[in-house]
């Protein structure tokens, strides 16, 4: 055993410098975005780049929120990415809980077919049927409303994997007793079944927050006038324009990925949690 | 009686259950199935958005134009060049990552979190990010120019065809190999210890454990990191979208779903668009399936 230690050391130093360097490699583009965007445009495009700021010019922030056009627009579209991603969680939460529980815990003739085609919609591509949805969209007169935002996000396949999988374990003596008790089946849903998710939802919820955070595709489409506009669409126009400088563009990034980094930093569990809920379904 | 009675309770459980999953049926077949059904309708009219015309039945006609336009096998060819160029490199380092924190005692939590940051970014942040440092007066040429040892060489990050396919790859690689690299970690943590241990006492050094005992048993881990990644980068559009916006050319990132986009909002062409959209949607079934069999054809692994 010591031999194989005294042999590896060489390696340890090896892998532990490999592995540090990667991490840093790997946040270098995020240090770059939040110390660029306290410089001014000419030190960001010094060579080599200085990495840290003179004192904060907090100019670039100030540009990022007024806009090229002085309009102030963008705390209105940081406003409606909270609206969208909240609703849209909240939404996705509840309607996966309900069909994941009834999934779970009732046995009716049909159940599998039913779980087989939800899990079907996994392999239809949001991009592939965009068009479509917008059509449908256009036709229910949603287009540029936050219920057109919002309404093809209300739950998906993978929330309702996750809460089935979670509600599966549940022990039945607990429903029965409340059933006996003379609760109501709807009462059990709110009073046991969803206070006794805590995991799964927070889980669930944070990584619909986060991805509806990141949507650009479908409010592209369906957000036409500045005032629907998300985070994203004010992003890809400000960094389109000519005159945008340099360091307002890392502002408006970084305050883009704040409010997201903050939720990482603090819940980073359900991260990961989630990320790796895939692999731990084969095992 | 009490058979009687057992089945009523079974008969109200199973009303109740049609009632939990209900809103969800309904929601999939408005909002996922009537779609793809609408898009496979759809591709079989010439259809122009904002046109009062009805649309006209043109058969495979929009199918057979693709097939014969060059635009759009650029597009097919950017995709898969961008497909390739991504998921094969993430399978390989997210697993090389996987291996080498796992294999550490501590800090394994620390390194998760730095690698899988640039997962939790908006791809529009990420883009953007990115499009300062290919700028000219980047980083990334000032790390080419000190790795290569040139000097104030420009690499012509987002100008030279080759160069912006590149660039998109290396975005799509930095922000999702954190990604993948979780995935990987679950799938090595649920490898029994003691099989490792017994290949240690064969005689197994760390290379062989690694080689003849970890990869093996992770394939059912691999088959779906590869699938995952793949559709992913199959569907890429932000990181396209935002550097063609931005100036960089079109032609050698314009992927389908791009073109997808442009067809139907900008040159109107609903019925084209859709054919693509039918397109896309097949070429991921068809990988998925293609995945599926080489996983299977291995025969299943078992260790518990």
């Amino acid at each position: 055993m010591k031999l194989i230690r005294g042999q590896s050391l060489f390696v340890d130093i090896l892998i532990w410098g490999f592995l540090i360097l990667t991490a840093l490699l790997i946040l270098a583009p995020i240090i770059f975005m939040f110390t660029a965007s306290l410089m001014p445009a000419r030190d960001i495009v010094k060579m080599p780049y200085p990495w840290i700021p003179q004192g904060l010019y907090l100019n670039n922030y100030e540009q990022a929120v007024r806009g090229n056009d002085g309009s102030y627009i963008f705390p209105r579209n940081i406003l409606n990415s909270f609206i969208v991603a909240g609703l849209v969680s909240v939404t996705t939460v509840l309607i996966s809980a309900l069909t994941g529980y009834g999934l779970a815990k009732f046995p009716f003739r049909g159940r599998n077919l039913v779980f087989l085609i939800i899990m079907a919609t996994m392999m239809i591509p949001f991009e592939a049927i965009m068009i479509p949805l917008y059509l449908v969209a256009t036709s229910l007169r949603i287009q540029n409303t936050y219920t057109g935002l919002i309404l093809p996000f209300l739950t998906n396949a993978f929330g309702i994997f996750l809460m089935r999988q979670y509600l599966i374990t549940f022990p039945d003596e607990i429903l029965d007793a409340a059933r006996i008790d003379g609760s109501g089946e709807l009462s059990i849903f709110w009073r046991i079944i969803l206070p006794n998710s805590a995991p799964a939802i927070a889980t669930l919820s944070i990584l619909t927050f986060r991805s509806q955070w990141d949507n650009l595709l479908w409010p592209l489409l369906i957000a036409q006038s500045e005032e629907m506009k998300t985070i994203p669409l004010y992003i890809v126009k400000f960094a389109a324009e000519k005159h945008t400088d340099e360091g307002a563009m890392m502002a408006a990034a970084a305050i883009a990925s704040i409010p997201i980094l903050i939720l990482f930093l603090t819940l980073s569990k359900y991260f990961v949690s989630g990320a790796s809920l895939y692999s731990s379904r084969k095992g | 009686m009490n058979r009687i009675l057992n089945r009523g309770i079974e008969h109200k459980k199973a009303r109740w259950g049609w009632f939990f999953v209900l809103p969800s049926l309904v929601f999939f077949s408005i909002f996922s199935f009537y779609p793809i059904i609408n898009a496979f309708y759809t591709s079989l009219f010439r259809k122009r958005l904002l046109s009062l015309r009805p649309p006209t039945f043109v058969g495979l006609d929009n199918y057979e134009y693709l097939l014969k336009s060059p635009d759009f096998w650029n597009s097919i060819k950017a995709t898969f060049i961008f497909t390739l160029g991504t998921f094969i490199p993430i399978v390989i380092c997210s697993l090389l990552l996987a291996a080498f924190i796992m294999s550490r005692k501590r800090f394994q939590k620390l390194f998760q979190m730095a690698f899988y940051s640039p997962a939790v970014l908006s791809s529009v942040v990420a883009a953007t990010i990115w499009l300062l440092i290919f700028d000219p007066r980047g980083l990334a040429n000032q790390g080419m120019n000190f790795l290569l040892g040139t000097v104030g060489t420009d690499y012509k990050w987002l100008a030279s065809a080759n160069m912006v396919r590149f660039s998109t790859i290396l975005v799509y690689f930095w922000k999702y190999i954190g990604y993948f690299t979780i995935i990987y970690i679950t799938g090595l943590a649920s490898i029994p210890q003691s099989l490792h241990e017994a290949a240690r006492i064969d005689g197994a050094n760390g290379w062989k454990d690694f080689w003849y005992i970890t990869i093996p048993l992770l394939k059912p881990t691999t088959v779906l990191v590869s699938i995952m990644s793949m559709l992913q980068c199959l569907k890429t559009f932000s990181t396209q979208y935002l550097f063609t916006q931005s100036g960089a050319p079109l032609e050698p990132i314009n992927v389908i779903t791009l073109n997808i986009y442009n067809t139907a909002i900008r040159d109107h062409n609903i019925g084209r668009a859709s054919s693509m959209s039918v397109i896309l949607f097949v070429i991921m079934l068809f990988f998925t399936w293609v995945q599926f069999r080489a996983s299977r054809s291995g025969g299943e692994v078992d260790y518990m």
